[in-house]
C-alpha cells in the first residue's frame, strides 16, 4: 500500500493524535502525538489492511540545536582532548527528543515510518513492547544511551553500559567521564614512569672494568 | 666474516644459535686445559637459562578475544602462519594455566573490571601483549570513546606492544618473538617488582 494511503487510514482512526505526513525526504514518515503512538501502533499491526507484524527499528534522536521545524545548526559534541582530558562547556541542551518506530509487515511487504517528539524535560514516551516484544530491548537500549523514559516498560534497565553508569552517553551535551569506578577512562599521563631510567654509564676506563647493566631488574 | 653460500638472505643464525644451550667459553677452556673434556659430549649450562627457555618455548596464552584483533590472532594460530611454531599454540580456556595474555582489542569499561580479574588469576610468571591500536592507546576511540579504557597499560602491567590496527599475524608473532628474548633475558628469581604490584592495587574489580 502507498505511504499516503496508510498515513489516511492512520490519521481516520487516530483523529487529533496524527500530527501530520512528510515525504519530502527520503523516507516518508507521519508524526503522531507521544500519548496515541500505543494506539497507533495498535491499530497498524491489528488491521488486516496494514498488518505491520514488525518492528523493524526503534531509534531514539536527540534534536539538541533544532528547534520543531527542523531548523537550526549543528552543536558541538564534546570529546577528549589530545592530552585524553576530558572537554567540559557550560552549554546546556536544547531541542526535544525523538523516538522513530520503523515498521514492516511481511503479509503485505510494505513498510512505515513512525516519529514522535517529547520535550527535553519530561522525556517520556508510552512503551510499545506489549505490541510488538522485540521493542523491549530496543527500549532499554534507547533509554541506556539517549535517556528517553518508556511509560509501562516492564523492565527499563541499562542494555549496553553497565547499571551504575551516570548519564546517557548519546546526549549531544553529555560530557565524557574521566573514570567510572576505579576504572581510568581518560588518557591521562603515568604518575610515575614504571621503568626505572638507567643510569648514564661512565666512561670506560682500562683500569675499571665495566659492570651489568644496570636497567637490569 | 666469509659468507655461507647455504643459508638464504636474511635468515638469521644468529637467533637460531640463541635458542641452543649455550656453554659459557670460559668453561669450555678451563675443561680444555685439564684434558677432561676431549669429545665434548656434555652440556653445560644454568639452571637460569634452563628455566628460561622452557618458559618462553612453551608460552601458553589465554583465549582472550575482545574485537576484530582477534580475528587476526585466530589467523595467527591456523595453518598459514601457525603460532605452534613458537610454541605458543596451546590457547587455554582458563588463566589459571596461561602464561601469556595477548590483548586483542578494544578494552570498554565493562570489560576493563573482568580483565583485571582475569590476570589476577593467572599463575606467575605471567605476561601480557597488548595487540591493536585499541589496546595499546584507545586507537580510534581515543576522542569520542565514553566507555574505552585509553591503553590497557592503566589496568596491567604490559610487556610488548604490537601496533597496527588490526596488525597482520606476522606482526604478532614477531611481538612474540620480541617476547621470548624478553624471557631468555631474565636472571634469578621471578618477583614481581614493586611498580608492578603497586600499579595493580590501583584497580579494585567488582565483587
Amino acid at each position: 500500500m502507498d505511504q499516503k494511503e496508510i498515513y489516511e487510514l492512520l490519521a481516520e482512526k487516530l483523529g487529533a493524535a496524527a500530527l501530520g505526513f512528510n515525504d519530502e525526504g527520503v523516507e516518508a514518515f507521519a508524526d503522531v502525538e507521544p500519548g496515541g503512538i500505543a494506539d497507533a501502533c495498535t491499530f497498524l499491526r491489528d488491521d488486516g489492511r496494514l498488518a505491520f507484524d514488525q518492528l523493524m527499528c526503534l531509534s531514539g534522536i536527540d534534536w539538541d540545536g533544532y528547534d520543531e521545524n527542523g531548523k537550526g545548526k549543528s552543536v558541538k559534541i564534546l570529546g577528549y582532548t589530545d592530552e585524553g582530558q576530558p572537554e567540559t562547556s557550560d552549554r546546556v541542551g536544547e531541542g526535544d527528543f525523538g523516538v522513530v518506530y520503523s515498521l514492516y509487515s511481511h503479509s503485505l511487504r510494505h513498510k512505515f515510518t513512525l516519529r514522535v517528539r517529547t520535550p527535553r524535560t519530561t522525556a517520556s514516551v508510552p512503551t510499545v513492547s506489549k505490541i510488538w516484544s522485540t521493542a523491549a530491548w530496543h527500549e532499554r537500549e534507547a533509554w541506556d544511551l539517549v535517556g528517553i523514559n518508556f511509560e509501562g516498560h516492564a523492565d527499563l534497565r541499562r542494555i549496553l553500559l553497565e547499571e551504575h553508569w551516570v548519564g546517557h552517553p548519546l546526549r549531544k551535551d553529555y560530557q565524557m567521564p574521566s573514570q567510572w569506578e576505579n576504572v581510568p577512562l581518560n588518557g591521562q599521563p603515568y604518575n610515575e614512569n614504571p621503568f626505572p631510567k638507567p643510569e648514564p654509564t661512565p666512561d670506560p676506563t682500562p683500569d675499571q672494568p665495566s659492570g651489568d647493566d644496570p636497567a637490569e631488574g | 666474516m666469509s659468507k655461507n653460500p647455504t643459508i638464504p638472505e636474511g635468515y638469521d643464525i644468529q637467533r637460531e644459535q640463541m635458542l641452543n644451550f649455550k656453554v659459557p667459553e670460559q668453561l669450555l677452556k678451563v675443561l680444555d686445559e685439564d684434558g677432561r673434556s676431549d669429545d665434548k659430549n656434555f652440556i653445560l649450562t644454568t639452571v637460569d637459562e634452563v628455566f628460561n627457555w622452557a618458559r618462553l618455548s612453551s608460552i601458553w596464552p589465554v583465549t582472550f578475544g575482545l574485537a576484530c584483533c582477534a580475528i587476526e590472532m585466530m589467523a595467527a594460530s591456523a595453518t598459514r602462519y601457525d603460532i605452534d611454531r613458537f610454541g605458543a599454540g596451546a590457547f587455554r580456556a582458563t588463566p589459571r594455566q596461561a602464561d601469556l595474555m595477548i590483548v586483542s582489542g578494544t578494552v570498554t569499561a565493562k570489560m576493563a573490571t573482568r580483565l583485571k580479574l582475569i590476570y589476577d588469576q593467572m599463575p606467575e610468571p605471567k605476561w601480557v601483549i597488548a595487540m591493536g591500536s585499541c589496546a595499546i592507546g584507545g586507537g580510534p576511540y581515543f576522542k569520542y570513546g565514553y566507555h574505552v579504557v585509553k591503553g590497557v597499560d592503566f589496568l596491567v602491567p604490559v610487556d610488548v606492544y604490537v601496533p597496527g590496527c588490526p596488525p597482520r599475524p606476522e606482526v604478532l608473532l614477531e611481538g612474540l618473538m620480541r617476547l621470548q628474548d624478553k624471557i631468555r633475558g631474565r636472571k634469578g628469581k621471578f618477583i614481581t617488582p614493586k611498580w608492578i604490584t603497586d600499579y595493580a592495587k590501583k584497580i579494585p574489580y567488582r565483587k
